[in-house]
């Protein structure tokens, strides 16, 4: 309810300062939403929503194929975790956009290039959630499980996995913030279609309403997503957990 | 009665920070017949743990012999270390699927122990919307409804409020009473030994100090005072040894409220 409040509160604070500047500058609610619909209603929208959605998508897997191993192997090895420590810290510092110029430049103006620097810059991040993850591990409920003679691959699969299943839920909600920024820029800098695409398009047409449509469209699609789907997802699986009354 | 744990030996050793080899099991010998109720007590950090993690097959590097036979080992920890993801009834089948009990026998193992400790309407509860008493009595449940022939127990009360510990104290003299479990119970709380054993070891310093026998006839009652002059003689008779134990203690033993009805001095030193 509060977060209904607080989002009917902006659009009114938007509305408000919108009235101030010319609508060149800085177009209102309204305005933008009837520009939205305009795009809707023009039907090709949706290919760059779609576009977008696959390299987002498919980017998140790829970074958690590439994230949650080395992140199980720095908290289970010492020797690992040495090693790799240095290089997640780089990877977490080199921009993006460095990693997007040389994806492009190595691997060509392709999907898969895209793909890739998208995968790379969210992996350390992902990375470090998980790491986090396997050293925060019980390890007295993994005495317990020895005590009962459970097998090793049952106390991987019934007191492992439950206990690093939260952090790998997080990282991948955490990782999806980080790659729907990633995902725009490298649309702008190397593929022809995409929400980030059309957003340079417009951009470079100096279009406030269309840039600001874009965005609004984009703001939603992540916030139905997170709400829709994410959140469902985490209620059922962490039913266990106490209420955190904050 | 025959013997069901044989210890012959035992040593072991840790190494410290500075690297230099310090002994937390000093030449152990004990032997615990079948039935048997044995409590060691001991101050932290003399050793009484590590003995029953190596009688339970957690530690593995040691020197000398320690076996136990009549059947699989049951354990309750200091903590209730229940799986939070399951229910109250998971828990159990966890411990069951892992035991290999037969699938055929669960339902009347999980209402017999569920139902002697008074859990029969929490099966679906998770851990943490039950108390921390509960929680313990859970995995009691889980540690007796595997069948063990022995029962390895780390000091279970002692995280627990002395009302509701005493309340379990009994449930469990009651169970045993019924199943005749061997049980070695590790303790720091002489009145707790005196209330439950056959036999009490006294342990510091990673050895065996004193025996004694527990001449109190059963069912006892929590409030005799034969126990009470007993927990006394055991403090008078060993007190002062374990006081100028050499070994320092990981973790100082402070439990607040153990003895509560005993003016706080003989509480202090009750509570070794």
């Amino acid at each position: 309810m509060l977060k209904v409040l607080s989002m009917v509160a902006a659009v009114i604070v938007w509305g408000l300062v919108s009235l101030t500047l010319p609508p060149e500058i800085f177009p209102g609610p309204i305005e933008t939403a009837r520009t939205l619909w305009g795009e809707i209603a023009k039907g090709d929208l949706w290919t760059d929503l779609a576009m977008t959605m696959l390299r987002v998508v498919a980017g998140l897997l790829l970074a958690l194929i590439l994230g949650v191993p080395v992140g199980v192997l720095m908290g289970l090895n010492r020797r690992a975790e040495a090693v790799l420590d240095v290089w997640v810290m780089i990877g977490l510092t080199v921009p993006s956009l460095c990693y997007a110029i040389m994806a492009f430049m190595w691997f060509g103006l392709n999907e898969g290039a895209a793909i890739i620097a998208i995968a790379i810059t969210a992996a350390p991040s992902i990375t470090i959630n998980i790491w986090e993850g396997v050293k925060n591990v019980d390890t007295r409920l993994v005495a317990m499980a020895r005590v009962f003679e459970a097998t090793r691959p049952a106390i991987v699969r019934r007191v492992l996995m439950p206990q690093i299943f939260p952090y790998v839920m997080a990282s991948a909600r955490f990782g999806l913030g980080i790659i729907w920024k990633i995902t725009v820029l490298v649309e702008l800098i190397g593929r022809p279609n995409g929400v980030g695409f059309k957003l340079f398009y417009w951009y470079q047409l100096a279009d406030m309403k269309q840039v600001l449509a874009w965005t609004l469209l984009f703001t939603i699609i992540m916030l139905l997503i997170e709400l829709c789907i994410l959140k469902p997802i985490e209620r059922r699986v962490f039913a266990w957990r106490p209420q955190v009354a904050v | 009665m025959n013997p069901v744990i044989e210890v012959a030996s035992l040593r072991k050793n840790f190494k410290d920070r500075n690297g230099a080899s310090r002994a937390v099991l000093r030449d152990l010998d004990l032997t615990v017949g079948a039935g048997e109720f044995l409590c060691i007590l001991g101050p932290s950090g003399c050793g009484k743990s590590t003995l029953l993690n190596v009688l339970a097959g957690l530690d593995k590097v040691y020197e000398g012999q320690a076996s136990v036979s009549g059947g699989r080992v049951g354990y309750l920890f200091q903590e209730p270390r229940l799986l939070p993801w399951l229910t109250a009834e998971g828990n159990l089948d966890f411990a069951l699927t892992s035991c290999k009990v037969p699938a055929s026998r669960w339902s009347e193992l999980k209402s017999r122990y569920l139902a002697m400790t008074g859990l029969s309407d929490y099966r679906d509860y998770y851990p943490h919307q039950i108390s921390g008493g509960m929680a313990q009595r859970l995995a009691l449940v889980r540690a007796l409804c595997v069948e063990p022939g022995v029962l390895l127990m780390d000091e279970p009360f002692s995280g627990l409020d002395e009302i509701t510990a005493r309340r379990i104290r009994s449930d469990l003299l009651t169970i045993w009473e019924e199943t005749r479990k061997t049980i070695v119970f590790v303790t720091h709380n002489a009145y707790e030994a005196c209330f439950l054993a056959d036999r009490i070891l006294v342990m510091s310093g990673g050895a065996f100090r004193q025996e004694m026998r527990v001449p109190i006839a059963r069912p006892r009652s929590y409030d005799d005072p034969a126990i009470f002059q007993l927990s006394r003689d055991v403090i008078k008779a060993f007190g002062d040894e374990i006081g100028r134990d050499t070994v320092p203690s990981a973790i100082p033993a402070s439990e607040p409220g153990l003895v509560d009805d005993l003016d706080r001095h003989a509480a202090a030193r009750m509570n070794i």
